[in-house]
This record gives structure tokens, C-alpha cells and sequence, in this order.
């Protein structure tokens, strides 16, 4: 066994973040570790890589009894950690990045700048990477980011390498490049333990699981023995429907019509959607999904092309434009574009509409609260008054409070960037509930995800864009592969375990 | 609860210090001397309320102590060419707000950071002065004027009651008003600002404006005590201004301040001077004391907020 965490307890100011955590991981595994936001998964892997302190509990490195006190000493000892949020320098080079802290040096003390392009250049090669030791890091991707991290790991000589949500930022095929990766770490013994959200992503890559919820490790077994439904229920702490389908409507008159829309990489766009409608929109990462709800809700200009919202024309120049129109967009990075963490959730609520609640730019605060409270029941939004601080709730009752300050606006059209992004299972069904309402009550809806299942469970048609154009729209009880094929998707994963068997029957 | 009281901090501190003050030394609690202490901070004061708004929308001005002289110094012009007091306060609030408008349209429509703008106009403001004033300060101005910065309305320095109004207003736009509401949500989070349909240009703006006309009200507060229209006035100003701002609860990173905060921030800086005097402590040691005053305030701020983002 490589490394045991026994019974590890941590608490910061008066909340237990960990009750229990337990794991184990051996040579040559990758180990995935699951569970909620908030179950724990983060604070057991800082206490790990010695950025926290346990209260108590035991870890227990190849057998031998251990503390790390500081990331350094962690590091010492062969554990080593790949960053959500890249760690790295951007302004050097990959070669200076690897070394970094630790550059060869000549018998003047001086660094030695040709033998560290050596070193790096022989350890990218020797792994077979695509990386050039000279490039400047602010000029990769995100993907050839994560691999100077792992070159870094390696490096320091790590054997035990643990990714944080390594493929949250990544595109289809950047995702692929990382499995790869973590297969050949794999298969030179090193221990691996692997962060994910992505129910979708684990037969791809896992050996084994454990499950954290609410601070404890619930689950630890082979993963091969366990149906998803089963790991959801593990996660959740009840058994979840995720044969959720929503029930179509009657579309009536059409609310957003594009017709000819062209921007940048976008090409050529036309569609419509009607009230009452859930239109689905696929692509790879890179075809131009983020880019056209953007060119909608004004926030870049279109090229060539006219649209229409709700019968009247418009070329939206700024989202208050858009917005003045009837549209709504709830954006991909909710905690950047659509909450002010520090403020309170009323003044969120009201920020787009506060002429409805103010007279010659006075604010009238009473209706204002009652307006509040009013959502805050409606979406049922977990929050102790509407004075609370947004940034105090969790992913999912902040993306509840994106979508009601619109619905609160009286929106018509509203563009969905990847709304279940870093939400809780049991409150992305909220969400789906909160769509479907505000669609049967007259609404329009254009909703942008990367998770297929969600897109073919909720949306009535799927239009499917592929490198800035519209490739092509698919009905809405379709299957991934339908869509992958019009996206373009061209190698799956090895042993074709995209997917997880589930799907495939309900497929 | 504690998160409360830390937050009272500031309040508590300025009590403390007048009560110690109080008792450290008998000149301290009377009248001749309460007044003096108004009068001497109804400047920076006033330009700390200005400074407000601006740092709760995440910005910074540092070219006040320019505004300020250049604001007093056309306004005593115009006295002293025979124009009536009203229209020559008109003519220094009326500098103030143009040039602080000017820096909100640098900085909206070049999109240049506040810092590097208003470290810019620091500059030509105060080069304009001295180029009207060919460096000589404007003199004998009517006596009349003295009322605005010496004279006193039902026994309190005039310049108080002005500080007070205000102070009042400002509170109102703040707390009470879209203009105040949208400044809060600029500086918590632009971005999202942004796609709320918030007119972001406008408003950075329009607060830019209002702190130059505040900081264009207390030149000529500035200008009626020392009764002279000063180019080289307000020097260091506006590091005293920021000051204020931050020991009373504002965030440089935006989203945060009070003008209740800012006036107790203020009024700790005017007491500890004042103190100091009284006691005799040698004035180097006076920004000594000051300096580390703000470092203590704004480490227990951070030290409140970590523990909040902890919990």
C-alpha cells in the first residue's frame, strides 16, 4: 500500500469540513476520489499535500507514519499536485517552470540555463509529450498547462501524483490527451488519485473509488462492481432520478429568431426558437457555442446578419441593450459574470431591474426585500434573508439566484451557458425544474451544455454546431453518438468507455 | 456576533481615543480646542467623503490634493475679481467637477486603471495652477469669504455643518439610491455588473464627478480658512483622504466602504494629530503613529474577512 489516510478529522472555526476521511491507494492505481461540492474531497487532498494541518487521524506513507506541514515537504516525500487553477509562472518558460525552485547550478551558483533546456527537453521526450521546453507558459492551453505540472511532478521524483478536476477547463480532445497521460503515469506504478465531477469521464480512466459525503468517506471499492446509479446514491445520500425527461409543450409564437448571424468564427447562423421551447446546444469546446450566445445577449457585435426578439428587431451593442429587449443570459462563470459574491443576494436579485423598484433613482428598500423574498420562495433558494452575502450560499442556490434576478427582470428569451457547471446532482435537477417552469410560462430557452445526458433529458430539439456552424438539429430524444457524429467527434476514448453502461440501455 | 464587533472596531477605537484624550489632558475637552480639531479636518474630511465612492467602486483618485488647489485657486480668482461669494464657490465646485468627470472619461473611454489616470491628472491639474498662477498664491480676498472655513452657525464651525450635510447625502446616494447601488456593484464584481445591464461607463463616471465636486467644495473650504488661493495647496492630500477610507472599513479591492466608516477613519487620523499636539509628542512621531494606524486597521479588517471565508 502506498498510502493510507485513516480517520482524518479537520475542522475550521466551528464547521467540521472532514469527519472521517479514509483512503487508500497503491502503486500503479488510479484512484478516484468523488462526492459533492462541499463533502470534503478538497480539504482531505490540501491535508495530504501538507497545505492543511489535521486535527487528528493518521496518514500513513508506504507504511510509515507522516505530517507534512508545508507543500515542500509533501513534495519531498513524493506527492506532488496538479492544480484546478494552474500554479505556474506564466511569464516563464516551460523548462524554467519545471526547475522551478530547484534549478541546476553551475559550480559559480549560477543557474544553469542550458543544462535545465537538457534536462526538460530529455524528460518531455522520454514521455512523449508535446511540449516545447522553450515556450512561454501564458502561451499554452490549458491542457499543455496541466502537463508542465505533471513534467514538474515527475521531476521532483513524485509517486504519487493527485489531480483536481483536471479536465473541468479542457475540450474533448484535451480530455483525451490528460486520460492518456494518466494511463502511462499508471503504467509506471506511480499511484495516481483523480479528482472528477464528471460521472461520464470515470470507467475512461478509474481503477477504484471512494465516495466522501458530508465530511466521511461513505464508499471504497473496485469501481467495475458499481452501476452509476449506485455511485450517485453514494454521493447524495439518496437514490436520484436521473431518468428525468421534461415533458414538451405546445411551442407558440416564435421569441428569437437568427437569421444569417455571422461573427468572428461564427458562420452563417439561422434558427428560431418558440416560447415554451428547450432548444439544446451541442458542439465540441471551440465550435462556437459560448461565442453565439454571446453575439445574442450584445456582448460582442455581430458581423453580418439580423435577429429578432420577441417580434422586434434588434442588433443588441451591450447586454443592457439585450437585456432592454427581453433576453437574459445565465453565463458559464457564474462566480465572474453573473453574482457580486460580497453583496447580498437582494441587491443581486434586483441588479438588473432596479428601475422596478426604485422612483427618480430612489431606491424603495421595502419593496425591494419583499421582491426578494418573493424569489427567494419561489426558486427556493436556500438563504437565511435577503440580506445574506451571495458568496455565503452554494453553487447551486447562486446559479438559482442568476436565473431568478432575470426571471424577476421578465425576460423572454433566456440563453443557458452550461447551467449545471460545479452544481450539485440533487440541485441540477432543481435547475432542470426551474427551466421547464420558466419555459411553460412563456419563455424561450437556449441552453448550451457539454453533459450530453442533460441536453437529450431536458431539451425538446438539439441543434448541433461544429467549427462556428450550425451542422446540423437533432430531436430531442436523440443519443450521444447521433450528436457526437454531427459534432465532429472523431476518437473516443480507448475501450470506448465514454459513456457508462446505463446510458447505453436508456440509449 | 464578533464578526459584528470587529467591524465596530473602528467606532470603538475613535471612542476610546477621545475618552483617553479626555482624560490625558484638560485642553483637550473644550470648546476652543473641539472646534479647532472641526476646522482642521474639514478639509481632508471632506475629501475623504469624496474619496468614498470612489474606492467602493474599486477605483482610486489620487489627483485630489491637485483638484483641490486648482478648485480653490480659480474660485478666490474669481473672488477677487469682484465676483459675488456664491458664484465663486460655483466656480471652484464647478473645476472640481469638471475635472473629476475628466478623469472618469479617461478612464472609461481609454479604459487606463484609475491609479495610472489619476496619477497622470495629479500632475496636470496641479501644473495648470501654477501655470494660471504663475506659481504666486491669490491674496486679498474680501473678508466676507472667511465665513465658509472660520466662521460658526449656532456656535459649531460652519465648515462642520457643511461636512455634516454632506455627509448626509452622500449617505443617502450610498445606501439609498441606483446611482449608489450600481457603485457597490461595479466595484464587488464588474464583470457581472456588466451582464446585469449595468451602464458601467456612466457610472464610473458620474462617481469620478461627484468626488471632484466634493473635492472641489473643500478648496474653497481650504481657501476661505487660509484665505488665500493656494497652487501648492493639498499636497499629500489625498494619501490622508485614501487613508481615512480604509481605516473606516473601504476595501481597495472594491465593493466596501461607508461614509459613516470613512468619517470615524478621519476623525481618528484628526484626533490622534490633535492628541499629539496637546501632549507635546514630537510631530515626526505624529506619522509614525499614523502610519501604523493604518496598517493596524486594515490587518484586522483582513484578519476579520479570512476568518469569515474560513468559517
Amino acid at each position: 500500500m502506498l498510502l493510507s489516510l485513516k480517520g482524518i478529522q479537520k475542522s475550521f472555526g466551528g464547521v467540521k469540513a472532514l469527519r472521517n476521511g479514509n483512503l487508500e491507494v497503491s502503486e500503479g492505481e488510479v484512484h478516484l476520489l468523488m462526492g459533492e461540492n462541499g463533502a470534503g474531497k478538497s480539504t482531505l487532498m490540501k491535508i495530504l499535500a501538507g497545505m492543511y494541518h489535521k486535527d487528528s487521524g493518521e496518514i500513513l506513507w508506504r507504511g510509515h507514519p507522516v505530517s507534512f506541514s508545508r507543500p515542500s515537504e509533501a513534495a519531498a516525500n513524493g506527492i506532488a499536485m496538479v492544480h484546478q487553477e494552474s500554479l505556474l509562472a506564466p511569464h516563464l518558460t516551460v523548462a524554467e517552470n519545471i526547475y522551478l525552485g530547484r534549478e541546476p547550478v553551475t559550480s559559480f551558483g549560477w543557474v544553469s540555463r542550458r543544462s535545465m533546456i537538457e534536462a526538460a527537453t530529455r524528460l518531455i521526450a522520454d514521455r512523449g509529450f508535446q511540449l516545447d521546453p522553450n515556450a512561454r507558459v501564458e502561451n499554452l492551453s490549458p491542457a499543455g498547462k496541466q502537463l508542465v505540472e505533471i513534467c514538474r511532478a515527475i521531476a521532483q521524483g513524485s509517486s504519487l501524483l493527485i489531480f483536481d478536476e483536471p479536465t473541468s477547463s479542457l475540450s474533448d480532445f484535451e480530455t483525451c490527451e490528460v486520460f492518456r497521460i494518466v494511463r502511462q503515469l499508471r503504467e509506471r506504478n506511480m499511484g495516481v488519485i483523480y479528482i472528477t465531477h464528471r460521472l461520464e469521464e470515470l470507467r475512461a480512466i478509474g481503477d477504484r473509488v471512494t465516495v466522501l459525503r458530508d465530511g466521511a468517506t461513505v464508499h471504497s471499492g473496485n469501481l467495475d462492481e458499481l452501476s452509476r446509479e449506485q455511485l450517485i446514491q453514494h454521493m447524495v445520500g439518496r437514490a436520484v432520478d436521473t431518468a428525468y425527461r421534461r415533458e414538451p409543450v405546445p411551442p407558440g409564437e416564435v421569441l428569437l429568431r437568427v437569421e444569417g448571424l455571422s461573427r468572428g468564427m461564427l458562420r452563417d447562423i439561422s434558427f428560431e426558437i418558440r416560447a415554451g421551447e428547450i432548444v439544446g446546444l451541442a458542439g465540441l469546446v471551440g465550435a462556437g457555442r459560448t461565442e453565439l450566445c454571446r453575439v445574442i445577449f450584445g456582448l460582442d457585435a455581430a458581423e453580418h446578419g439580423a435577429f429578432q426578439v420577441a417580434g422586434k428587431k434588434i442588433v443588441p451593442k451591450t447586454p443592457r441593450e439585450a437585456a432592454r429587449a427581453g433576453t437574459a443570459l445565465i453565463p458559464e462563470d457564474r462566480q465572474h459574470d453573473g453574482l457580486a459574491l460580497a453583496l447580498p443576494v437582494s441587491y443581486n436579485v434586483t441588479l438588473p431591474d432596479l428601475e422596478h423598484v426604485s422612483a427618480w433613482g430612489v431606491l424603495k428598500k421595502s419593496e425591494e426585500t419583499n421582491l426578494t423574498t418573493t424569489y427567494v420562495e419561489r426558486f427556493r433558494i436556500k438563504s437565511s434573508s435577503p440580506r445574506q452575502l451571495a458568496g455565503k450560499l452554494s453553487g447551486g442556490n447562486q446559479q438559482k439566484i442568476v436565473i431568478a434576478k432575470w426571471v424577476a427582470r421578465g425576460a423572454r428569451v433566456f440563453l443557458f451557458d452550461e447551467p449545471t457547471r460545479g452544481i450539485d446532482i440533487g440541485a441540477k435537477q432543481e435547475v432542470f425544474e426551474q427551466m421547464d417552469r420558466i419555459a411553460r410560462s412563456g419563455a424561450a430557452i437556449l441552453m448550451v451544455s457539454s453533459e450530453l445526458p442533460e441536453l437529450i433529458q431536458v431539451a425538446d430539439r438539439i441543434l448541433v454546431m461544429r467549427q462556428g456552424r450550425l451542422a446540423g438539429e437533432l430531436p430531442g430524444r436523440t443519443t450521444q453518438e447521433e450528436i457526437m457524429r454531427l459534432a465532429g467527434f472523431k476518437s473516443f476514448p480507448e475501450d470506448r468507455a465514454y459513456e457508462s453502461p446505463s446510458d447505453s440501455e436508456k440509449a | 456576533m464578533q464578526a459584528k464587533i470587529q467591524r465596530l472596531l473602528p467606532f470603538f477605537t475613535l471612542a476610546l481615543l477621545f475618552v483617553a484624550l479626555t482624560i490625558a489632558t484638560p485642553h483637550f475637552l473644550t470648546k476652543v480646542n473641539l472646534s479647532s480639531v472641526a476646522r482642521q479636518t474639514a478639509v481632508i474630511n471632506m475629501m475623504a467623503l469624496g474619496m468614498t465612492p470612489v474606492i467602493i467602486s474599486g477605483g482610486i483618485d489620487i489627483s485630489v490634493g491637485s483638484i483641490l488647489a486648482i478648485a480653490g485657486l480659480f474660485g478666490a480668482m474669481a473672488i477677487k475679481s469682484g465676483q459675488p461669494i456664491p458664484v465663486a464657490l460655483a466656480i471652484g465646485i464647478g473645476t472640481g467637477f469638471l475635472c473629476g468627470t475628466l478623469n472618469g472619461l479617461f478612464i472609461t473611454q481609454l479604459r487606463i486603471s484609475p491609479f495610472i489616470v489619476t496619477l497622470g491628472t495629479l500632475g496636470i491639474y496641479r501644473g495648470i495652477a501654477l501655470v494660471v498662477s504663475k506659481g504666486l498664491p491669490v491674496h486679498e480676498i474680501p473678508a466676507s469669504f472667511s465665513y465658509l472655513g472660520a466662521g460658526t452657525l449656532l456656535g459649531i464651525p460652519v465648515s462642520l455643518w457643511t461636512l455634516a450635510a454632506c455627509a448626509i447625502l452622500m449617505h443617502f446616494v450610498l445606501e439609498n439610491t441606483k446611482l449608489g447601488r450600481y457603485t457597490f456593484a461595479i466595484g464587488s464584481n464588474e464583470s457581472a455588473a456588466y451582464y446585469a445591464g449595468v451602464p458601467i461607463k456612466f457610472h464610473l463616471t458620474s462617481v469620478y464627478a461627484i468626488t471632484g465636486i466634493l473635492t472641489g467644495l473643500a478648496g474653497m473650504i481650504e481657501a476661505s480658512r487660509l484665505m488665500t488661493g493656494q497652487p501648492t495647496a493639498g499636497q499629500g492630500y489625498e494619501l490622508q483622504a485614501i487613508a481615512a477610507v480604509v481605516i473606516g472599513g473601504g476595501s481597495l479591492r472594491g465593493g466596501e466602504g461607508s461614509v459613516a466608516g470613512t468619517l470615524v477613519g478621519a476623525f481618528i487620523i484628526g484626533l490622534l494629530s490633535n492628541g499629539s499636539d496637546l501632549l507635546g509628542v514630537n510631530p515626526y512621531w505624529q506619522q509614525v503613529i499614523i502610519g501604523a494606524v493604518i496598517i493596524a486597521a486594515v490587518g484586522f479588517d483582513e484578519l476579520r474577512k479570512r476568518k469569515l471565508s474560513t468559517a
